[in-house]
Parts: C-alpha cells; structure tokens; sequence
C-alpha cells in the first residue's frame, strides 16, 4: 500500500453530483479527490431520461421542487450551452385519459411560469388535426394536444465536462477506483481507503469525505456507521438509434402514469417506469414484462411504435429520499444534504435524492456544507462559469470539416460532445478516418478521449464519444475501436480481444429484452462480424 | 401540506383558465409552432414520410450498397441510410454533404438485404437538411 495522500476533501461517487461537488469545491480553492468505482456518469445519471427539465409533474406535489428545477436547468443551459438542444413534447390527449385537454392545458400554463426561468418558450394548444399534421404518427383518435419544451443533453458528457473543469482546478479524479473502507479516529471519519483499477490498495486523508453515491449512499454510509435511508426505484428505458419523431411525445400508461418517448440528437428514448428496487444495485437487468408496459402505452397514442427497431435498453435506479405509504410515482425528487457528525462521524457529509436537473444546485448546497464545516470562505461560481467546450460559440461546422477533411455531420457530432474544444482535438490526432460510421466518430476523437478523457475500456468509450450508440450497436466498429484504444493504452492483441468481448457481452444484457422482428437479422449479423466474441 | 398547497393552487389555475376558455375565442397556434422550432430543425414529417418510416430506417449498415453504388456528394449509401437517417436536429449544419451527384440508388438498394429504399432516404434527408 503506498503512503497515504492528503487532502481537503474526499468525494465518493462520480456521477454528475459528485462530479458537480469536485468542480464547485476545487473553483473555491480546496484541494479535492474524486473516487468513481466504475466509470464517469455510469451509474444512475448515465440512465436517466437525458433531459434537464423542470418537472411538470411535481407541479400536483410540490411546486418548489418544479421552481428550484427550473431555475438551476436555467443555469445548466448557459453553462453547456453546445451541449445542450430543445426537446419539444406533444402531449395528446385521449377520451377517457386520466385528465382532459383543459386540465392539461391548466397544467402547462403553470409550468409556463417557471419556463422563462430556463430560456424555454410557452406551450401551445392544437387541434387534433393540427396535432396530426405535427405528428403524422399520432392515433386518429386523439382529441386535442399540448405542447412542452425542456432540454437534452448528453449526461455523459455533462458529468466529464465537470470532472475536466474540476481536475483543470487542482482535483484528482480516478475512475474505476472503488472506496472499500473509511479512515475513522474515534468519532471522526479522516479518509478513504480505496482500490484502484490495477487492483492496488491505497489510502486518502481528507478533512471531510462527502458521500455523493447515488443509490449507493446507504452502503457508503454503512462504512462510517451512519444511516442513510432512500426509497431506491429502478427505472429502464428502450432506446431506438434514430429520432422516430422530431417532436417528442407522451402516453399515459395502464396505470395512468405518464410515459415519454423523448427526440435526442439522432435516437430516441421511451420511458420510463418506477418500481420500488430491492435487488442488487451492482446488477439490475431489464425485464422483457417492462418493455412490454411502456410498448403497450405508447401504442395507444402512436401506432406504429412496435414496427421500429429498439437497439438496447438501459436501466437504473434512482437515489429517491425514503417515505412510506407512497407509490412510487408520488414520491419527491427532493434532495437533502445531511451532515453526519450527530450521528458520531463528525467529517462525513452525504447528499441523498434529487435529481439531473438540479445536479448543480445540488453540488453548490453540499458544497457549501463542506466549506462551513471548513471554515473556508469562497463563494459558489458554477451557476455562471461555463463548463470546458462551453467559452465561446462554436464554429461552422462544415467549416471544421473541410479543414479536417471530415464530413460536417461528423464535425457537427463532434461538437456536440466537446463544443469549441473540437479543433484541439481534431489537431492532436490528426486522423479524420472513421471509427463508428454511425455515430460517427473519427480516430482523433478516439485517441483524444483515450489520452485525456481517462477511457480505460470500450464501455468508457460509449460513455465518452457515443462508440457502439448507432443503428448498428458497434457491428462495424467495436474490434476497430479496440485496436485504436489498445494502441494509445498499450493492449497485446489479446487484451483487445477481451476488452472487444466484454464491451459485446455487457451491451448484450441490454439488447435481449428488445429484439424482435428486425432485431434478430441486426443480431445474426452481428454474430457473423463478432464471430468468438461471445464465447 | 405542499401537496395540499400544489393542488389548491392547481384548482384555482383550473378555475381561471375554464372562464378565459369561455370569455375568449381560440385562435390556431399550430404556425406559431412551427416557426418557433424550425431553427432548432424540429419539423413536422410529411404523411408518406411517417407512413414509410419504419422501412427508411431499417439500415443495419451491413455495407453492401456501398459497393453497388457509389457517393452521394460526399456521403457513402450506407452512412446516408444510418448515419445521416438518423434525423439530427441540426442536420441543416451538414446539408454541405449532400451538395453534388447522386449515384444510381436503385441498383444500392436493389443489394440491400433488408429492403432499405435508399432513393426515398435520400430525398428525406435532403428534404430535412434544406430546412
């Protein structure tokens, strides 16, 4: 074990709120480690529904939820301005749906209020007729809609472009790094002791450890004696690798709740459900059953859904704050900073629930937490400093793929993932070939995102430039990108190998509950062009 | 007592916007929708587009088309059929790709295994991509 670090503060948990904390207490000058046991946003974040929105919803619950989301999306739409694109929901309504055109519409002409708050337009009644001409998909028996406008965004990236910002202002971040115990001296928690990704032990003093797990938060907690409580819900996803719509849509579900089918940059996602979890939050699998139940509501107001091919599904659960005698849906996404010293593990602070949209509002409260306990005086600066990408507007982007020789759709997608920052990275490498035809991604982004942006696998590369996420799922490019990753890590052959097989055979788990149909001449295809691969 | 508080205000929302329903005349929204979302390239499919849509995305970018035909400006059959189908909003940015000669599509798609009408994706795309 090599001698212990030291520092200010100790952060466990690399999603986007761990990664939101490291960034905020590093631009207040505090010297920080950040431990993600898997990868960058690969836990809950990385399955969310990808949209920073306010949260209509919770307008039935607890408008000050709705209000607090609404402004730090505000904030979180300036900051990753290139990161970010508008979703626009048509929201059809039935006879007999659980509310009618005029309650829904009552609905969002609340949620308009709070819509200038992240630089969102109003909504809009239609016909069913105009609502049909929109949306030449939606079911003949629709009776009117509403409109709704949130935000996009690619977590992902959201959550390395904090983890960057963060390690630019002193944080050592590590990935893959899993926190196995906590340093205690009688009352008070001193550190972490944690193993890295080559298996070695270590230990980190720290004058605070923030506990930023996510779902895990009672487990962390467990380490210094403290309990957390949350309500875990898992929630999945089917991912379709094109935009069915340009305009997203919702449904409501058997059970009334509602449903979304949400238009992203080039795929779609459908979902999602919220079910109490119980089960291992290391392994939580998608049922065939769930896929069924958001099918089955979707078919109602969009027909033809069942004739397009899904590519995966995703799941995750969400670090909901604990309540009884709820269902799952009436739960708040309210989060809450509890500092644990009354408890007897003075230095140990946890940030439990909440959710994407108000990651920052978040990671700015915790933060202020630590800096009290601290006695440091610095004020918070991320509602305003725009993240790396985000300084300047980017340039045209057939202008960046002439100069690269590139195809501009290829320059476009790169810039939606490091904004003004693609020219740096186009630079280095100096390779336009492609890797992923689909996404598309060129080697220079590869090798770029193998040097700097600490990808250690090829699901790390899915995560970071979107590698496997096309109609294709990594058919064509999985072994290519292998042999591009293992030359900047320094793989053998059968290094590549493996790291091809094991990409294969976790994104399997994903694809099984939605093949049908198309599905299976995609997968027979793929079983051809991988042949070994999923032995 | 937040839940009660939402729901009283909800009722009282509910109230005001059934007397305006009543005391003013509807008017069409659907232009203003348009025009408000076309820069973010949020625009509606035609009827015949929506109807084929799930052929045109069929691709499973086995290659094969690329071999029967050649660019379409600077684009590959195959790329234009996953790639660029997959209907980015700012699919505008990259119109520049498509600017020159279109190959003979009916012999790529006459190769395609899955019955991809590549013809049909081109027009899409190009439509979308004018703006």
């Amino acid at each position: 074990m090599s001698a212990p670090s030291a520092q200010d503060v100790c952060v466990i948990g690399g999603g986007v709120t761990g990664a939101g904390i490291a960034r905020d207490l590093s631009l207040r000058g505090l010297s920080v480690l950040l431990l993600e046991k898997s990868d960058w946003g690969g836990g809950t974040t990385g399955s969310s529904s990808w949209m920073i929105h306010g949260g209509p919803r919770y307008l039935e619950f607890d408008w000050d939820t709705t209000r607090l989301s609404t402004q730090d999306a505000g904030y979180i739409v300036s900051i990753a301005r290139n990161m970010v694109y508008r979703v626009v929901f048509i929201i059809p309504v039935l006879p007999h749906d659980k509310n009618n055109i005029e309650r829904m519409e009552t609905a969002m002409e609340v949620y308009d209020r709070f819509q200038p708050l992240k630089h969102a337009h109003p909504h809009v009644r239609l016909t069913a007729e105009e609502a049909r001409e929109a949306e030449p998909g939606l079911s003949p028996d629709i009776i009117g809609a509403v409109t709704m406008e949130e935000w996009g965004v690619d977590p992902h990236r959201l959550v390395f472009a904090n983890v960057q910002d963060a390690v630019a202002h002193g944080t050592r971040a590590l990935n893959h790094t899993r926190v196995v115990d906590l340093l205690r001296d009688g009352g008070k928690v001193i550190g972490v002791r944690y193993r890295g990704s080559d298996g070695s032990m270590s230990e980190a003093r720290a004058k605070v450890v923030v506990n930023a797990a996510g779902p895990w938060v009672p487990e962390v907690g467990r380490m210094a004696g403290a309990a957390v409580h949350l309500r875990p819900a898992k929630g999945i996803h089917i991912v379709y690798p094109h935009r069915i719509s340009n305009f997203s849509i919702s449904a409501e579900s058997i059970d009334g709740r509602d449903l979304l089918l949400v238009s992203h940059a080039g795929f779609t996602l459908l979902g999602t459900t919220d079910d109490d979890f119980y089960g291992d939050l290391d392994s939580v699998d998608v049922l065939e059953d769930e896929v069924d139940y958001l099918l089955q509501a979707f078919e109602r107001v969009f027909p033809s859904i069942r004739d397009y091919r899904p590519v995966r599904t995703t799941t995750g659960v969400r670090p909901t704050l604990f309540k009884w005698r709820r269902y799952e849906d009436e739960l708040s996404r309210r989060y809450e900073v509890i500092d644990h010293a009354p408890d007897g593990a003075e230095g140990f602070v946890t940030i439990a629930g909440g959710k994407l949209s108000m990651y920052r509002l978040m990671a700015e409260e915790t933060s202020d937490a630590v800096c009290r306990k601290l006695g440091h005086q610095a004020p918070c600066v991320t509602a305003t400093r725009p993240l790396p990408g985000n300084e300047s507007d980017v340039e045209p982007a057939d202008e960046l793929g002439r100069a690269f020789g590139i195809t501009a759709l290829a320059a476009m997608k790169l810039q939606t993932r490091q904004g003004s920052n693609a020219a740096a990275v186009l630079k280095e490498a100096r390779s336009g070939r492609m890797v992923c035809r689909c996404e598309p991604i060129t080697e220079a982004e590869l090798v770029h995102a193998a040097r700097h942006e600490q990808v250690r696998t090829l699901a790390d590369a899915f995560r970071r430039v979107g590698l496997a996420a096309g109609p294709c799922a990594g058919t064509a490019c999985v072994l290519r990108a292998a042999g591009v990753i293992g030359n900047e890590l320094g793989w053998s052959a059968s290094q590549r190998f493996d790291a091809a097989r094991e990409f294969v055979r976790g994104a399997w788990l994903g694809r099984a509950p939605i093949l049908g149909h198309s599905g299976w001449a995609q997968e027979e295809m793929a079983s051809g062009a991988m042949r070994g691969l999923r032995n | 007592m937040a839940r009660t508080d939402s729901l009283a205000k909800l009722a009282f929302a509910y109230g005001v916007h059934l007397t305006r329903r009543r005391l003013t005349r509807p008017r069409s929204q659907f232009a203003s929708l348009l025009e408000t979302y076309a820069p973010d390239g949020i625009r509606p499919l035609l009827p015949e587009e929506r109807e084929r849509h799930p052929q045109l995305i069929g691709c499973i970018n086995c290659g094969l088309c690329a071999l029967a035909a050649g660019r379409i400006g600077s684009v590959r059959p195959p790329d234009l059929a996953t790639s660029y189908m997959r209907l980015y909003a700012r699919l505008g940015a990259a119109a520049s790709d498509l600017v020159g000669e279109s190959p003979d599509l009916a012999a790529a798609a006459s190769a395609c295994p899955v019955g991809v009408p590549l013809d049909e994706v081109a027009a899409i795309v190009r439509r979308l991509a004018a703006g």
